[in-house]
């Protein structure tokens, strides 16, 4: 035991006792395939109807098969923000946050979590401005439009760098789409069978000599095969 | 309910005979002049102790070593393994040769007490008093006395009357040492004294009958059944679901690692060859592989037949593969045991072929999918080689489809699996 | 007051290869030794459990076994006149936690070091001129030859299974295998993996082109086998979750399927996990270490003596422990005078995505993490630099490691990265594409250093380690000319557009993007006090009884992987530390 007052570093304690939940791997993924009637428990309605309308526009459907929307993505991406990572629990996060050379990469103090909430307001305050409604109610072309002026950094807000967020949104929403259907997006695995990809089997020994086309469809952790 | 119906029978016929076994009481001491005029080889006595697994059953989980305390299921209730260290309160201590000698021939404990079968008696009665005479000297002399209190077993009454279990003995047991087929040489002799005596390996791999005592019928020796909610396998020379295409080096490999060119240990065999057989002699473990491969095949009733095909792999490979235990075999297993189940050599097991895979009873095979199994690490083989679990992945009907085709494969010729068999081996585990 | 632990003959401080390596060498002599993990164990069943590790968003989008960097992280500038910023995210390199380190999640490639690369500026002096070597590098020689690692390369690769087809044994050419290998005593342990589609290509390209490939070295294995540990792997089966993952089925070669099975069964090995270590503790005179202290899982302050003290972290948390530890000078990029910190190198990688038409099936989704045919016309002085005017180089390899959807789809350059055109793009293409890359030495710089942040702390409050790189030119100059060929074979592989990047001369470090984990130097190995931090044994020139593993101790960057150079000099140090150190413990070289 340590001595009389020797009391390690608060910081230390508090960090080892939060960092202790933490095993080797993440373990299976509860399973929460995409719902039919889902009630966001982050995003307010609001919010809601701001992502589910970017995700639209990001992977639309269209004759190729289903898009975000259809797939879930909304859905994963709000069971996300329950996670460590929503709280900027994986990146570090210790200031002083100071400006950088972008190849040093995400130097902002905003967790994804405060991203989404400031990054929905500040677009749907732009849309407001310039349309007199929010994002969600515009047209998928003027959305498009939009999206890709943030896109390129000429549409900015004072209030975040709307390059940072919408950088993230992309990259949630393709996770969403193409991660396994566990996490509540993926729906039936349509983003796999899109693309061809085979999910989670992860066995092709006695295929990879030829270069020929894998004749059988995904499965997902749960075993579902779509 | 065919278990309890003998259960039944059995005290019933009891409650008859009781009266008159209790009145012809227990056996005597057994003289023991003779051998105790030995001097006794403790090295020898540890390492006899090594080859009845005695600290295995004797040993609490994280427990001190044989102070007893391990839960046994029996098929009445659950019995407590027993402290025989040397403590002479709670432990062993105050025996003498001759009680422990009795105790081992004849299944009764000084004081008269008759004792479970649980503990192999039956074939540790086999022993030589030369071999038991050592393995009591190492265990008062060697092992640390330990004080802890044997716990009764929970059986509920009536089948905890012991007086039956006298009848039992008597009407089953065969108190005697292990004696030489003069028509066999030393090395054979040694193998059948091993597996009949301290390895009892009777005990899990022989079908019992209606009295629950192991089967005398000629050929049944060994030849697999249910136990404990696992099927040990036969060791018979059946072409299937026996050890006729296991030379007798694979017999050794596996006893002395757990694994060999045709399977690997699963169960309650993993900790057999952990605790026990990868420290029996070079010597040794070649005469039980001698004594083993002698076995004639038992009746091929209802046992699984192999004859090798491409078939099965074809399938897959055309993209032809559509069963639901054929896909799911496809998403869970052939990451190991490859498209075409030759598994890889020592490390991941061939289901084509496999003896477990093709026994009679499916119940290891159920219960190795559901939890999974991991290779005991051994000296020579140090790698604990595992398979995770698929319970959580799959149910019943497709655990028993998945059983199914693993039966039905490559060449393998076993009856299907139903969802109920799979329940029944799920439940057992909970 | 801290508690004190009873001494052992000797820690180690992280546990992944160079860890693991030591401890089985330091237990089979007979050494009371104990192993401080700051992570948690892993096994192979349950942590990387089939399927449950291969979970894309767990591992590749969360960094489920990598570091956290809310725990500790790095900071980055480019030059020491900027301000370093923290490395917040995971990108430019993956460090690893726990048992196994990142020989949990590496690739397997297993290549070893050419000759000349060990004593590269006597080399390039003797060939090219003084003069050839800009003024702002610093070459220097590593104080070792080949030869007296080559039996240490062949123990590790023996250990690791690796696949592999020789070029050169014992001086005797074998047809297939690369030409310009140095000698080795042995064959590979099993042969090389089957060629993937991309590979299949890359290797008729670079023939039809007059190259020579060969099939690049993989600790994965391409057959179950068992070492002389008596530890067993089985084949791989190109599952496609090599990087980032854990191995589902015993065949990547890593601490838990190579060594750790026959470690845990010696009773004189004990491995304590959750013991983050802070320092390296020494004697009144400095010059002896007298073990470490280290924060266990409760937070408590615990001091661990010990007779030898070895430093087996991961790169930089080795070179972060000198500095904080105060052992040896630290390095002064001004006066050019210190040693920890000095001469840190990482790796140029240029990767090109190959887009090839409807017909061709790559099938990316399949892959091994070191599988590939490889070319050396382009590594280390195999060919002349005079003209060319810059020093180094590297590999150029077609691999297939395996890819995913989360991972990242390429798509042509010009594709929309959104919407419609994005959604045909990677239908069209997820089948279809491949990748190939060189991979390219980075020499050390006076500029380029490792040394304390004044700013940024860790979860425990301790400084971050600093770092100081960018690209110079040499190293650009040799990327635009091997990337040259590079492209030149992507398109004789018949790829109908090529997308990717390939560092130039003006290109920066960019640390957003991954391109490998092979940061290295800071606590440099030579002959020379001066500019060394450890002997050629990895013995500190200033404590005699610490030892320092790692790619840290690499004088300067090499042209292939790191991993099959960091643990031969593991199994070297390791082998010395037994015959000479133990039988009289001092100074194993006059300083």
């Amino acid at each position: 035991m340590t001595g009389n007052g020797d009391v390690p570093d608060r910081s230390r304690r508090d960090f080892l006792k939060q960092a202790a939940g933490a095993a080797v791997a993440a373990p299976l993924p509860p399973p929460h395939p995409t719902e039919q009637n889902y009630k966001p428990s982050f995003f307010s309605a609001a919010e809601w109807a701001f992502l589910n309308a970017a995700c639209a526009r990001l992977i639309p459907e269209d004759e190729l098969g289903p898009g975000a929307v259809q797939a879930g993505v909304p859905q994963f991406i709000d069971r996300q923000m329950s996670t460590p990572w929503a709280d900027g629990g994986i990146w570090y996060m210790q200031g002083p946050f100071i400006a950088a050379k972008p190849e040093f990469g995400y130097q902002s103090a905003l967790t994804p979590k405060q991203t989404y909430r400031i990054g929905i307001k500040a677009i749907d305050a732009l849309c407001q401005a310039a349309n007199g409604k929010p994002f969600a109610a515009l047209q998928p072309a003027q959305q498009d439009e939009m999206l890709k002026q943030i896109e390129a950094g000429t549409l900015t807000s004072p209030e975040i760098s709307l390059k940072n967020f919408f950088a993230l949104i992309l990259k949630n929403t393709q996770e969403g789409f193409f991660g396994d259907p566990a996490y509540g997006g993926n729906k039936d695995m349509v983003g796999w069978k899109l693309i061809g990809h085979p999910g989670v089997r992860a066995d092709y020994l006695e295929w990879v000599g030829e270069a020929k086309p894998y004749p059988y469809g995904p499965v997902s952790l749960y075993g579902k095969r779509g | 309910m065919k278990r309890l119906i003998g259960v039944v029978i059995l005290l019933g016929a009891a409650a008859v005979g009781a009266i008159a076994v209790t009145a012809r009481g227990v056996p005597p001491l057994p003289s023991v002049e003779q051998v105790s005029a030995r001097i006794a080889d403790l090295e020898h006595g540890r390492y006899v102790a090594t080859l009845g697994d005695c600290a295995s059953c004797h040993t609490a989980p994280g427990g001190p070593a044989f102070a007893g305390g391990r839960a046994l299921a029996t098929p009445i209730g659950t019995v407590y393994s027993t402290n025989i260290t040397p403590d002479r309160d709670t432990g062993i201590g105050g025996y003498d040769f001759a009680e422990f000698l009795r105790l081992m021939r004849h299944g009764v404990a000084p004081g008269g007490r008759w004792i479970y079968p649980a503990m192999p008696f039956t074939a540790y009665a086999k022993m030589s008093d030369d071999d038991l005479f050592d393995l009591f000297a190492y265990l008062q002399r060697e092992v640390d006395p330990v004080r802890r209190l044997n716990q009764p077993p929970a059986i509920a009454w009536p089948l905890s009357w012991r007086a039956p279990l006298a009848l039992w003995t008597k009407s089953f047991h065969h108190a005697q040492p292990f004696e030489d087929d003069p028509a066999q040489d030393a090395e054979w002799n040694r193998g059948a004294y091993l597996v009949q005596g301290p390895a009892h390996c009777g005990t899990c791999h022989t079908p019992r009958n209606w009295a629950m005592a192991e089967s005398e019928e000629p050929g049944q020796f060994l030849s697999g059944t249910a136990f404990n909610g696992g099927s040990p396998i036969n060791l018979r020379g059946n072409q299937g679901d026996g050890l006729a295409r296991w030379s007798e080096q694979d017999v050794v490999d596996l006893l002395r690692t757990g694994r060999n060119a045709h399977s690997a240990v699963s169960g309650d065999m993993v900790e057999v060859v952990a605790a026990s057989t990868q420290y029996f002699s070079d010597d040794d473990l070649r005469a039980i592989a001698r004594y083993v491969k002698s076995l004639s095949p038992a009746d091929e009733a209802g046992r699984g037949q192999f004859a090798a095909s491409q078939a099965s792999l074809d399938r897959i490979m055309q993209g032809k593969e559509q069963s639901s235990g054929g896909r799911i075999f496809m998403d869970s297993c052939a990451a190991c045991h490859r498209l075409g189940g030759g598994g890889a050599a020592l490390a991941f097991p061939g289901l084509a072929g496999n003896a477990s895979v093709l026994s009679k009873d499916p119940s290891s095979l159920i219960a190795v999918i559901l939890a999974g199994t991991s290779l005991p690490s051994t000296a020579k083989a140090p790698s604990p080689l595992a398979m995770p679990g698929f319970a959580w992945r799959y149910d019943d009907e497709e655990v028993a489809a998945l059983a199914t085709y693993l039966r039905s494969s490559w060449g393998n010729q076993a009856s299907a699996v139903t969802a109920s068999q799979v329940a029944k081996v799920r439940r057992h585990r909970q | 007051m801290p508690i004190r632990n009873k001494p052992v003959d000797a820690v180690i401080v992280g546990f992944g290869w160079t860890g693991a390596i030591m401890a089985i060498e330091l237990a089979e002599a007979g050494l009371e030794v104990l192993a401080l993990e700051r992570g948690d164990d892993a096994h192979t069943v349950p942590d990387w459990a089939y399927p449950k590790v291969v979970d894309e968003i767990a591992q590749s989008a969360r960094n489920g076994l990598l570091q956290n960097l809310a725990k500790t992280t790095v900071t980055l500038r480019h030059s020491k006149d900027e301000v370093a910023v923290p490395y917040r995210q995971m990108g430019s390199f993956k460090p690893g936690q726990g048992v196994g380190g990142a020989g949990i999640h590496w690739s397997g490639v297993h290549s070893r070091v050419m000759p000349e690369e060990l004593r590269l500026k006597s080399h390039v002096t003797e060939r090219y001129g003084r003069k050839f070597i800009p003024a702002e590098m610093q070459l220097q020689d590593w104080g070792i030859d080949y030869d007296e690692l080559e039996p240490h390369f062949d123990r590790f690769e023996q250990v690791c299974g690796t696949s592999g087809k020789a070029g050169n044994i014992k001086g005797v050419k074998h047809e297939g295998g690369n030409p310009f290998e140095a000698p080795r005593s042995n064959e590979y342990p099993l042969p090389p993996l089957t060629d993937p589609p991309t590979s299949r290509l890359f290797a008729k390209a670079c023939v039809d082109l007059g190259y020579k490939p060969y099939p690049l070295p993989a600790s994965n294995a391409s057959r179950p086998y068992t070492n002389p540990y008596g530890c067993q792997l089985g084949p791989c089966n190109f599952c496609g979750f090599c990087s980032d993952y854990g191995c589902i089925n015993y065949s990547k070669a890593s601490p838990q399927t190579t060594i750790l099975p026959a470690l845990y069964r010696k009773p004189n090995f004990t491995l304590r996990t959750n013991a983050h270590v802070l320092r390296v503790n020494r004697d009144a005179s400095g010059k002896q270490a007298t073990g470490v202290t280290y924060i266990d899982a409760e937070g408590r302050e615990v001091e661990q003596p010990a007779g030898i003290v070895v430093l087996a972290a991961f790169h930089l948390h080795n070179v972060r422990l000198m500095l904080s530890s105060k052992i040896g000078t630290p390095y002064d990029p001004v006066s050019g005078e210190g040693t920890v910190g000095r001469n840190f190198c990482y790796q140029l990688i240029n990767s090109v995505n190959l887009f090839f038409d409807p017909d061709v099936m790559v099938n990316q989704f399949m892959g091994a993490g070191g599988v590939g045919q490889a070319i050396e016309e382009f590594n280390a002085d195999n060919f002349d630099h005079g003209p060319l005017g810059f020093i180094g180089g590297g590999v150029i390899w077609g691999r297939q490691t395996g890819n995913g959807p989360v991972r990242g789809i390429p798509v042509p350059a010009g594709t929309p990265l959104w919407g419609s055109g994005w959604k045909k793009a990677v239908k069209e293409n997820y089948l279809h594409s491949g990748r190939i890359e060189s991979q390219l030495s980075n020499m050390a710089y006076r500029g380029c250093y490792l040394d304390l942040d004044p700013t940024y702390k860790d979860a425990y409050g301790e400084p971050l380690l600093r770092m100081t790189l960018n690209w110079q030119e040499n190293d650009l100059l040799m990327s635009e000319y091997v990337g040259a060929k590079l492209m030149e074979i992507g398109h004789a592989m018949g790829a109908k557009s090529i997308s990717g990047r390939l560092l130039k001369r003006g290109s920066s470090w960019d640390s957003r993007a991954y391109q490998s984990t092979h940061i290295n130097g800071g606590t440099a190995m030579g002959s020379d006090p001066k500019t060394s931090v450890v002997n050629k044994y990895l013995q500190s020139w200033d404590v005699p009884n610490l030892f320092i593993l790692g790619a840290n101790v690499f004088a300067h960057g090499i042209g292939y992987n790191p991993t099959g150079l960091v643990g031969g000099l593991a199994y070297w140090a390791a082998a010395n530390l037994r015959s000479r150190y133990l039988r009289n413990p001092g100074p194993m070289v006059p300083a």
